[in-house]
């Protein structure tokens, strides 16, 4: 693409998502959502091919959807409380289709269908910014009106979407259904804890961001796609097959990695609040995810994949830059003896 | 406790920036060096622990550990050096990165104070553990024994941290030290009993438990010499460990709670001793007598005595030592045949009559033979079991026979009678090797000297 008018798109994605974070204006919130959507259908276009605009149209059509509900939410809004300011929902019908609206938007169960779909037919870059950068906008939202959400429904959601996250990507091998499924699992990691203590979402959000970051760093150097061209990467770039296990492991959630840390937050926030059955569920559900994660690092890192010589020689056009990769890698594996340091984001 | 955790992580940057041929030297040497210190910790006062630091202590039950811990880092060491030869380089210092991180996090374990920190070292002990049977491993089932081992400790300990949090809101505190004292009886509710079971059921899965072994022998089995040396000898205490200390806080559930896992205990033992009896697999019949022997320690931390306590102390002691050095002599065997199964390397004390010597000490401490300590361990659960309820004795008295009964085929097997015609080949004992069973053996010969520093601390 030419690389001004990629300027300018990202440029738009980025103002969008910030316009819905700095307003205070319903309508501008709304706008905002907007402008991203509209703005991010060409990124995820940019290998043009029926697959790539199959995924944008589902993407458009349940976004645009969403947002349809979401102002629907903000009128009823409007017709109690009279005054478009963010604060809380005055209304619980307004409430609740708000948070479904958000919740289409995240990809959670069980509006999750279309994440994996989409995800698969978009390029590993595009996939990066649609599975990190567009949860900010609405997961923002969901924080600012976290005093005032339906708590049976959100919790329902959060639990379903671990479950179908983890079981979902059990069966998969394409690596950025892989990485769909292990967000759609975050995702509800990250709205279970959102009516009891709206700082730890925030803080599964960073650490979530940076680990799927790092992900997909590591998916882009190598090129691959799936789980068989990953289990390559041993031939050309030993030190990347060390990286991704440790950062599978860390987004598994197995301590003394950085993964570790908001699960515990959230297990001890929710058994501080007295419900003690939800986080051992969520808990165990979570192993699911690990499983598929583990046996990724089995063909990648732990074990030799049987491969024919051709294979081994790996077509590369260009060697891909991977920006930033150290201190991701860092970020995402070593952070846990910072847990104290998460009083910076209140 | 920093001058014994700072030596080992720094071990790491040692075998990364030594010389090819200076990496086992350099890396055994300063691991015994550090074994050394903490040796100075067995000297305990009597009715009070070691408080080093708000995070950090030691008592007369984690500082028997604590040593065994570090001694066995250097034999490992010295076990993996014939099978790691032929490796590069990278992979060789990668190998004993692992076994030091998984040195670290094992002494910061046993020294825990809080229990959550507890509970993230114990977790953390995982991945160094997993990535050394996947790895290094030797047989396609070890990606299987890796998932086994992966997943059946984190779904027993994943209730145990929600417990562990609750406990905290509970009482404000976990450390280990205020709640020796804040000591309450848990009142008795339907929530209080699935308290018990998320607390003990992540050691229950550790020990293991007989209906939970499943992991144990697939790992034990698949897992390189290290792996195997430092799961039988130090992982599978952990779990004793973490039972003795949690116990202290779920009286009195625990008088009626304890009732299925002892009887499985009970059962479990004879069971796997039994089993041994038929198994062709030398490592895999080490394994299940792992399993029999920790049975026994869960029956001794169950029923709560001052006695049985000093004897699951020292039954884990003796049973760590005991079970490594048996590991190793299987691996000598192993590096020579390079098969498991124990037909096929009979009559060996006509070959290696020095290590004939080994394994006859080694099968001999199996068993229990006085005075050595896992007599005294055994003994004194035992009797404490007997005094529980005296038809125990039946059962103990059957696991007591059947054990001498698979030591000594498995002694007899490997040693005795004619030897096969295809080992006349085989190398000699290396010195190294005579040198780690040595090793194994001499701190287990002088502990029965002295067994009052591994009796724990109701001694």
């Amino acid at each position: 693409m030419n690389p001004l008018i990629l300027t300018i798109i990202l440029m738009t994605v980025f103002l969008g998502t910030m316009i819905v974070m700095a307003s205070s204006h319903w309508l501008m919130i709304w706008i905002g959502f907007e402008m991203n959507l509209l703005a991010i259908i060409p990124i995820l276009m940019k290998k043009y091919s029926p697959r790539a605009m199959e995924a944008s149209t589902k993407y458009f059509l349940t976004q645009a959807t969403a947002s349809m509900l979401l102002m629907m939410a903000i009128i009823i809004n409007l017709m109690h409380s009279g005054q478009w300011t963010i604060t809380k929902v005055f209304n619980p019908t307004a409430s609740i289709i708000m948070t479904l609206a958000l919740a289409m938007k995240l990809g959670l169960t069980p509006f999750h269908f279309w994440v994996p779909e989409v995800t698969q037919g978009i390029s590993l870059t595009s996939g990066l910014i649609l599975l990190t950068w567009q949860k900010l906008a609405p997961m923002s939202i969901l924080y600012q009106i976290s005093p005032s959400i339906n708590l049976n429904i959100l919790l329902t959601m959060a639990v379903l979407s671990i479950l179908v996250g983890g079981w979902g990507g059990l069966n998969q091998t394409q690596l950025r259904k892989i990485m769909a499924y292990s967000s759609i699992a975050h995702m509800g990691w990250m709205t279970a804890i959102l009516v009891y203590n709206p700082t730890l979402t925030m803080l599964n959000m960073l650490i979530y961001i940076m680990m799927t970051l790092t992900m997909f760093m590591l998916f882009i150097h190598s090129s691959s796609t799936t789980t068989l061209s990953l289990s390559h990467t041993w031939n050309k770039a030993p030190l990347i097959t060390t990286l991704i296990l440790i950062t599978l492991l860390s987004m598994g959630g197995l301590p003394p990695l950085s993964g570790f840390m908001p699960k515990w937050m959230i297990i001890q926030e929710l058994t501080k609040n007295s419900s003690i059955i939800l986080p051992t569920l969520m808990a165990i559900m979570a192993l699911l995810n690990l499983y598929f994660y583990t046996r990724l690092t089995y063909s990648t890192s732990l074990t030799m994949f049987p491969s024919t010589n051709n294979m081994k020689m790996k077509w590369q056009f260009e060697t891909k830059q991977i920006t930033l990769l150290p201190p991701l890698i860092i970020a995402s594996s070593l952070l846990l003896p910072l847990t104290p340091m998460l009083s910076i984001l209140d | 406790m920093l001058k014994i955790i700072i030596p080992t992580i720094m071990l790491m940057p040692l075998t990364w920036l030594s010389k090819k041929n200076m990496i086992w030297i350099n890396t055994t040497t300063y691991s015994l060096l550090i074994s050394l210190i903490s040796l100075s910790l067995l000297n305990q006062p009597n009715n009070n622990s070691l408080n080093f630091s708000l995070m950090f202590f030691s008592d007369p039950l984690s500082a028997p550990l604590l040593v065994l811990t570090t001694w066995l880092l250097p034999l490992m060491l010295m076990a993996s050096q014939h099978h790691l030869s032929k490796e590069p380089l990278i992979r060789k210092k990668l190998y004993i990165t692992m076994l030091a991180m998984l040195q670290t996090f094992l002494i910061m374990t046993f020294t825990a104070t809080e229990l959550i920190s507890f509970y993230i070292l114990f977790e953390a002990t995982l991945v160094p553990t997993l990535i050394i049977i996947t790895r290094w491993g030797n047989q396609t089932e070890r990606l299987n024994a890796g998932l086994y081992f992966l997943f059946y400790t984190l779904a027993g300990s994943l209730p145990l941290l929600v417990a562990l949090i609750s406990i905290q809101n509970l009482t404000g505190s976990l450390n280990f030290l205020l709640i020796q004292y804040w000591n309450q009886a848990l009142p008795d509710s339907w929530s209080n009993i699935f308290l018990w079971l998320a607390c003990m059921m992540a050691f229950m899965v550790k020990m293991p438990l007989y209906g939970l072994h499943l992991w144990l022998p697939k790992a034990h089995v698949e897992a390189p010499i290290a792996g195997s040396m430092v799961l039988a000898a130090i992982l599978l205490k952990l779990g004793g460990y973490g039972m003795l200390r949690i116990t202290m806080m779920l009286n009195p559930q625990t008088n009626f709670m304890a009732y299925p896992f002892l009887m499985l205990s009970l059962w479990g033992m004879i069971m796997t001793s039994s089993i041994c009896l038929r198994q062709t697999d030398l490592k895999s019949l080490i394994a299940y007598s792992s399993v029999s022997h920790m049975a026994l320690v869960i029956v001794a931390v169950l029923i709560q005595t001052p006695w049985s306590y000093m004897g699951a102390t020292a039954l884990m002691i003796a049973h760590g030592l005991t079970s490594s050095m048996l590991f190793c002599l299987a691996n000598s065997n192993y590096e020579r045949t390079h098969s498991r199964t124990m037909i096929l390397a009979r009559g060996l004390q006509t070959l290696l009559p020095l290590m004939a010597a080994w394994w006859l000490l080694a099968s001999l401490t199996n068993l229990a033979l006085p005075p050595s300590i896992n007599l005294i361990g055994e003994l004194f659960v035992v009797m404490s079991s007997f005094s529980w309820s005296n038809i125990t004795i039946i059962l103990m008295g059957a696991n007591i026979t059947i054990t001498a009964l698979y030591s000594l085929y498995m002694l007899i097997t490997t040693q005795r009678g004619k030897y096969t015609h295809h080992i006349n080949s085989i190398k000699p004992s290396f010195t190294r090797e005579n040198a780690l069973m040595a090793l194994h053996m001499t701190p287990l010969l002088l502990l029965s000297l002295n067994p009052k520093i591994i009796l724990g601390f109701t001694y």
